[in-house]
């Protein structure tokens, strides 16, 4: 079996200066991550990992995306590309499925795709299920564990908004996932991340990838951001230190003043 | 200033999350309860930080010292009590001698577990009698026909509660042949859960999450393969795992002043006082900015030496060279981390000479580092006789 | 551009009723719609949910798409997308608002890859703009806003945060238009299936994501039984328990109630919180809250610094005595 996971470099704080000129964060000088639900999506795929399936981890970015990666790899999956190319930057999630597409056409046969639910920074969720849309392939998101592949199909928990269901779908597909209140990311331990250095680890372009550039990047994209900008500031709040009743006794007056009771 | 490989850094990460997110929230409470969780423990041991300079074959990961310096300097950052740094560093030092000269058997017998986290592995050369004057030592090994006999005793030494309770031992030296004095001592793996061994006690200033003790040594047997290096030769070898620890101790105290330095710059740019931030204060701000710089000083000499230690086991280094560095490396260690720590905790007043503080723990850890694992004066011996010789710098 | 218009409302429903958000939706929609010229029309996918034509006849809706069927009871993406997809393609709406609930961002996405066109996740407002539809979310976990639009496709998707945009107000009753579509589905070729749905929600604890007032507490409350001075005082104000990640952790309370980043986020009229420090993970999930009161015994807790009113103490003496308060001050009214 071979299983694709797909990663996510972020920032490691979303506390970010931004350029008004771009429209873009000032992410220099910030330290990095992985988004941490594309960790948990890695953990679901190794939850289920049996002798002679292949783990590969992907993720589209530049040099410095080379920890994330080598992470992945010191966790447990066997082979990491870098999609790497100047075309590849700017893209909405969109133009992000299209690259991740040309790339897993790339690879080759696949059985399943695993992704965080979102993604930390920008957090809006739609990588996974529009990759799916356009693989032809089902989709389940919020899923919080994964059982193993039987005869075909595959089972999981994912999240409702009532609670929980067990879904049920035939392989290949596209599963996203988001962590139960339980999880605890894995470190990397030492051994692991000294084998790593040895695992295959590619870089590929656009020619790599042999996919229609004009769906890639800015050129790509169908969202158009057309200003980034901080949201009206709260103004300070009004803190009380005073006893329990007579505090008590000023808040109230004060929702009451304010008309928020 | 030293450059960190790709994988240094990523195992700096790692060691990173580890401290930061299964040890600070907990650190001060091992000194409460006066040791380190058992869950921690095992998760230094899976993450594969204990026993990490023995051989891949052992266990371990081979690891060279700089790297194991990254790993000491991560654990002070989240440590604020030094516990698990001691822990960390007796093994990687000794750790280090033992996988080097010891016998296959005992390798093989030992490491995997203290690699597992089950059992300690520890330094005891200290003797109520003196700790410097190694060959002033009491404590005594003779040939038994195939085994040896061990008399003597071992006081202020790390570890022996925990090596006692739950298996382990420290490597330790003697005299084998006492009229030849320093050509005829030799090292060996000291089990603590012998017969004859009778531990006691002592509560020390810090690192309380690590005990400290002492054991008498009463016609203790221990097999010929536990013996350490050749027969009556422990003098010339014993030096190595001292540099090691040096060289990790002039890290563990950097890190650990900086770490403090941070909580203390934190405080004080958001207490105010007349209307100011602290922070504005010169007397404040210009104490920050040289007890900073001594420390960024001194860490990067930590690493210096731990790196002539990798250059010297590559053949690539001067015996002498290695000595001096580290003794320079360590001689201002624990002082300038205490002076720079002593201010922290004025910064912050009250709070600051409370339990509650972090960094009061993290200056009664460091002040152990003067003494431990060779004295402040004795890296003063050391770098004078590499400046002017034998001759003008012996003591007899 | 010039074949596709009006704005559609995907309609959600919750345990056989319509959800909250639905009627937000609506709202937004006929707002809109009044800038473009265009109609606003429901989208109803399910079973048995022709019961609810009756509820839109007095919004000013105008179409109603109703596709009924035993095999759409349960949400399933490849029913649902399959229907959704078939319809837009034949009826070219300009714009579909969906709910940024589970389903909705499941859905979402896959219809817009399908369609070839935009989606943008999470708004909190929505406007025209030079004859597109101007998209605002919020990104970076909740500090900055983007202004986004879809400029060359159609129809622009968007899915909208629950409890945010006004509800639309019943107007004059109007008779909307209702059109059947048929189920095309063939249950033979399905490659999904639910085998099992596993509810927390317990039926008398107030689901979080659309409740207008919500008391929370994190963790220092302490203990499972000191969750009922919470409880106390969201009875009196007919509110919602939430509960930050650690007191879920802690067991004392459903992670249904968690309010956060791998939690839920909510955007009340009042947001309580009590014994909650404000890490980030969980300000990202409350933060804007209309009127957020924090109390806390840490004076240098971060929630302090996102409140609009705070105290600083004990919440056992505190929460009782603001219970009371409120009692009396609810039963003067």
């Amino acid at each position: 079996m071979r299983f694709i996971v797909c990663v996510k470099q972020v920032p490691e704080t979303n506390d970010l200066k931004i350029d008004q000129n771009t429209n873009k964060t000032v992410t220099e000088g910030v330290s990095t991550i992985i988004n941490p639900f594309d960790q948990l999506a890695l953990e679901q795929a190794i939850s289920i990992r049996k002798e002679g399936d292949e783990i590969v981890a992907m993720s589209i970015g530049d040099p410095k995306t080379k920890s994330t990666l080598m992470r992945c790899l010191a966790l447990g999956a066997d082979r990491a590309i870098l999609l790497d190319d100047e075309l590849f930057q700017d893209s909405d999630t969109f133009g992000t499925a299209n690259i991740l597409v040309s790339a897993i056409n790339k690879i080759g046969d696949y059985d399943l795709i695993f992704c965080g639910n979102s993604s930390f920074d920008t957090g809006s969720g739609q990588v996974g299920p529009e990759l799916a849309a356009l693989l032809k392939v089902p989709q389940m998101t919020y899923v919080e564990s994964v059982d193993e592949i039987k005869e075909g199909k595959i089972r999981a928990k994912a999240q409702t908004d009532e609670g929980y269901r067990i879904i049920e779908s035939t392989i290949p597909l596209v599963i996203t996932g988001i962590p139960p209140s339980s999880f605890q990311p894995s470190i990397p331990p030492l051994p692991k991340i000294m084998a790593a250095q040895k695992k295959p680890y590619d870089v590929w372009n656009t020619d790599d990838i042999e996919g229609d550039k004009n769906k890639f990047g800015a050129a790509g994209s169908l969202i158009k951001i057309v200003k980034l900008y901080e949201p009206p500031k709260r103004e300070e709040g009004i803190i009380i230190t005073e006893d329990p009743e007579p505090a008590v006794e000023k808040l109230m007056e004060l929702l009451i003043k304010d008309k928020v009771i | 200033m030293i450059e960190f490989t790709e994988e240094q850094e990523l195992i700096r990460q790692s060691v990173s999350e580890f401290a930061q997110k299964r040890i600070a929230p907990i650190a001060l409470d091992m000194e409460k309860n006066k040791e380190i969780p058992k869950e921690v423990i095992k998760g230094m041991a899976e993450l594969g930080l204990l026993g990490c300079t023995a051989d891949p074959a052992y266990g371990g990961s081979g690891l060279d010292a700089v790297t194991a310096g990254v790993i000491a300097e991560e654990l002070a950052k989240g440590d604020c009590t030094g516990s698990t740094c001691v822990f960390y560093l007796v093994q990687a030092s000794w750790g280090y001698l033992f996988n080097k000269y010891g016998t296959e058997e005992a390798k093989k017998e030992i490491f995997p577990k203290v690699t597992s986290g089950d059992w300690f592995l520890g330094i005891a050369t200290t003797e109520s009698g003196g700790g410097t004057d190694v060959v002033g030592g009491k404590t005594t090994i003779k040939k038994d026909g195939d085994d040896f006999i061990v008399n003597g005793e071992k006081m202020y030494i790390s570890g022996v509660r925990e090596a006692v309770n739950g298996g382990g031992g420290h490597v330790t030296i003697g005299h084998q042949s006492p009229e030849l004095g320093s050509r005829g001592m030799t090292v060996f793996y000291l089990p603590l859960t012998s017969e004859g061994i009778t531990p006691t006690y002592i509560e020390d200033l810090g690192r309380e999450g690590i005990s400290c003790g002492g054991f008498s040594i009463d016609n203790v047997k221990i097999p010929k393969k536990y013996i350490i290096g050749e027969e009556n030769k422990g003098f010339y070898i014993i030096h190595e795992g001292y540099e090691y620890a040096r060289a990790l101790i002039a890290v563990i105290c950097a890190a650990a002043g900086l770490k403090s330095l941070e909580n203390g710059m934190n405080y004080v740019k958001e207490r105010t006082v007349f209307g100011k931030p602290l922070a504005k204060f010169q007397e404040i701000n210009f104490r920050l900015a040289e007890h900073y710089t001594k420390l960024e000083m001194l860490k990067s000499l930590g690493y210096e030496a731990l790196r002539a230690i990798d250059l010297e086991q590559e053949g690539k280094g001067d015996r002498f060279e290695t000595s001096k560095i580290v003794a320079m490396s360590k001689m201002f260690a624990s002082d300038w981390a205490c002076e720079a720590i002593n201010d922290v905790i004025q910064w912050q007043g009250a709070f600051g000479y409370s339990r509650e503080c972090p960094d009061q723990a993290a200056w009664r850890a460091v002040r152990s580092f003067s003494l431990a694992e060779g004295t402040r004066e004795v890296m003063k011996m050391i770098v004078a006789r590499e400046l002017l010789g034998k001759e003008l710098t012996s003591y007899k | 551009m010039g074949d596709h218009k009006n704005i559609w409302v995907f309609v959600e429903f919750k345990a056989g009723v319509v959800r909250g958000v639905s009627l937000e939706l609506i709202g937004k929609a006929k707002e809109l719609a009044e800038k473009t010229k265009e109609s606003v029309c429901v989208v109803l996918i399910g079973n048995n949910v022709s019961q609810f034509c009756e509820e839109f006849s007095s919004h000013g809706i105008d179409q109603i798409f109703i596709c009924e069927d035993e095999i759409l009871k349960e949400y399933l993406t490849e029913t649902y997308s399959k229907i959704l997809v078939e319809l837009a393609e034949k009826y070219l709406p300009d714009i579909i608002l969906f709910p940024a609930t589970k389903i909705g961002r499941d859905l979402a996405p896959r219809i817009a890859a399908t369609l070839n066109t935009g989606l943008t996740a999470d708004c909190i407002d929505l406007d025209i703009q030079e004859g597109n539809l101007l998209q605002t979310r919020t990104v970076y976990g909740g500090n900055y806003l983007a202004d986004t639009i879809c400029p060359n496709t159609r129809p622009q998707l968007v899915t909208v945060r629950p409890n945010v945009m006004d509800k639309s107000e019943p107007t004059e009753n109007n008779q909307p238009e209702i059109i059947e579509i048929p189920c095309t589905i063939d249950p033979t070729k399905l490659k999904t299936k639910i085998i099992e749905k596993i509810e927390t929600n317990v039926s008398d604890i107030k689901p979080i994501d659309e409740a207008e007032i919500i008391v929370s507490g994190g963790r220092g409350i302490g203990s499972k039984e000191n969750f009922k001075i919470i409880e106390e005082l969201a009875n009196v104000l007919n509110a919602a328990v939430g509960a930050s990640r650690a007191s879920v952790d802690a067991g004392w309370i459903s992670k249904s109630c968690q309010v956060g980043q791998s939690g839920t986020v909510v955007c009340p009229n009042i947001y309580i919180a009590c014994g909650i420090s404000g890490t980030t993970q969980h300000l990202v999930g409350m933060k804007s809250s209309k009127k957020i009161i924090a109390i806390n015994k840490d004076p240098n807790a971060p929630i302090f610094d996102v409140c609009d009113y705070g105290i600083v103490g004990d919440f056992k003496t505190i929460i009782p005595l603001l219970t009371e308060a409120m009692r009396q001050r609810l039963s003067q009214d």
